[in-house]
């Protein structure tokens, strides 16, 4: 059976294509067969993350509406031949999806993949119930800021409440915090909330912090997700998520800041 | 003067409450169409007392009567926290306006209305249910944290949270509130008017509390902020104490 995993967050720019292209590969690299959904209708940007924007044909919506078949849609990973992308379409909106038929690719997908990762729009409309719906775990991104906190708080309620899951009493979906865009230093000065203040808040298990990191910009510009830069603080914490996402038992890392060298110590810098 | 043939006595009833969140005619008789479709027995002659806080004073107020007139409703007054300006005009235009314990702690400072209706001729309509204080609720226990944008009501009951109640959440009890966790949210207890339920909490933090319709913002909650406490009535002044 296929794990279907929702990466969401209620607020918008938190991380979450960043996130979902980083574990995705990072899932495949380890031999498991993964595709990528960008529900994002619209604002198509996880191809471009991926790095295969020029090869894009079909989308999710054609899929839907039986103007292409899957396998016409899905586009194939170069790095790793088990990951597969289905883009969102960019000219459409996000009312183009309905339920029925999501369920149905979902299902489809299912009979190949061992993971099916959907990436979410931000907000708490249409777009983004679609994309939680079937989900089976939601890995719910969060930048350790007030505000961001407060929406994942609002999608987890909607987790609950409005997933397949909670509409038919079955087990309730599994949920991850990832909080992204970690800064040790802006913790320790109070300008951020910390890992505590945040699992606190939130009560659900931590899968992973992601270090605030340069990177991760290099890696979008570039269409090579950020896992692959493996020298990078970034890439090795969601190397970390993807271990923990196995099964495995990681320690946390980049939790505090870098300590600073005897030198601007002494002279105070 | 004492008249054989009639007594007047203070009962109190539960009343239906529309609720109105706009003055246009055809929005709300499209919303009745709807509402009564679900169930036309259950709406037939039910008594019903139409809110109208969130109005302006431009609502065609006979109209109004006349539309739940048409949909078989029996038309009581009108209620809410409104002015004093237009509970007047209410009461000029030839309507009753109905008290609520929460209205009427809401209205404190103005001069409030007469407090209750002079129709049903029988019997007075004083509140939707009377605050009996020896009253016995049962619980109404929620496992799990409370999320923001979730509201939770324990109607006619106490309600028991295991777990927290998050920022942006709301839990109202009839009765007593008990939150095993922290209570960052607002909880709204004797929602009904119930001048001694209590809210108990083992982390205090929350944006609002009320009981019996008095309220309290964060600010007035410094004392005892971040510690297990309660929260009571005192005199109609809301008080908190730390539990241990
Ligand atoms: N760990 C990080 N360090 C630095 N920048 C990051 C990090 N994670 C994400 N970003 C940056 O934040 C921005 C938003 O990231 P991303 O597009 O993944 O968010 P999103 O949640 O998918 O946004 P949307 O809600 O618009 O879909 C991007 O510019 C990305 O490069
Ligand atoms: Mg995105």
């Amino acid at each position: 059976m296929a794990r279907i995993i929702v990466v969401t967050s209620g607020k918008g720019g938190v991380g979450k294509t960043t996130s979902s292209a980083a574990i995705g590969l990072g899932l495949a690299l380890k031999g498991h067969k993964v595709v990528l959904i960008d529900f994002d209708i619209g604002l198509r940007n996880l191809d471009l993350i991926m790095g295969c924007e020029r090869r894009v044909v079909y989308d999710f919506v054609n899929v839907i509406n039986g103007e292409a078949t899957l396998n016409q849609a899905l586009i194939k990973d170069k790095r790793v031949s088990s990951l597969s992308i289905l883009p969102a379409s960019q000219t459409r909106d996000k009312d183009a999806l309905n339920k029925e038929n999501v369920g149905k690719v979902l299902e489809e997908l299912g009979k190949t993949y061992d993971y099916i990762i959907c990436d979410s729009p931000a907000g708490i409309e249409a777009g983004a119930m679609m994309a939680l719906y079937y989900a089976d775990e939601a890995i719910v991104t969060t930048n350790p800021e007030v505000s961001s906190v407060r929406d994942s708080d609002r999608i987890l309620g909607m987790l609950a409440s409005r997933s397949r899951r909670a509409e038919q009493g079955l087990e309730p979906i599994k949920e991850h915090l990832l909080l992204t865009r970690y800064s040790p230093k802006r913790v320790e000065e109070g300008e951020m909330l910390s890992v505590e203040d945040v699992k606190d808040i939130l009560s659900i298990p931590l899968l992973g912090v992601i270090p605030e990191s340069q990177a991760v910009l290099k890696a979008s510009n570039a269409g090579e997700p950020v896992i692959l830069d493996t020298e990078s603080d970034a890439g090795k914490a969601y190397q970390d998520v993807v271990d923990r996402l196995l099964g495995d038992t990681v320690e946390f890392r980049f939790l505090t800041a870098e300590k600073k060298g005897i030198f601007s110590r002494m002279f105070g810098g | 003067m004492a008249d054989a043939s009639i007594e007047f006595k203070g009962t109190s009833f539960t009343l239906s409450v529309i609720h109105l969140k706009t003055s246009v005619l055809a929005d709300i008789r499209a919303d009745l169409v709807k509402k009564v479709a679900q169930a036309p027995d259950f709406f037939y002659l039910v008594p019903v007392v139409v809110n109208i806080e969130k109005i302006a004073l431009d609502l065609d107020y006979q109209a109004i009567k006349t539309l739940l007139t048409e949909f078989n409703f029996t038309f009581v007054g009108f209620t809410g926290s409104i002015s004093k300006e237009q509970r007047n005009l209410v009461r000029e235009l030839g309507f009753s306006f109905v008290n609520t314990a929460k209205a009427k702690v809401v209205e404190k400072t103005a001069a409030a209305a007469p407090a209750t209706v002079e129709q049903p001729p029988e019997e007075q309509v004083e509140n939707t249910v009377t605050p009996v204080a020896s009253q016995l609720y049962t619980d109404k226990i929620h496992r799990g944290q409370i999320r923001s944008g979730q509201q939770v009501y324990a109607k006619e009951q106490n309600l028991v949270i295991i777990g927290s109640v998050s920022a942006g959440a709301e839990v109202i009890a009839d009765g007593n509130i008990h939150v095993y966790g922290a209570l960052r949210g607002r909880a709204i207890a004797g929602a009904k008017g119930h001048h001694k339920a209590q809210i108990y909490c083992q982390s205090l933090e929350a944006e609002l509390v009320s009981i019996n319709g008095n309220y309290w913002l964060s600010e007035s909650m410094e004392k005892d902020w971040g510690s297990p406490a309660y929260i009571q009535l005192t005199d109609s002044e809301l008080t908190s104490s730390k539990l241990i």
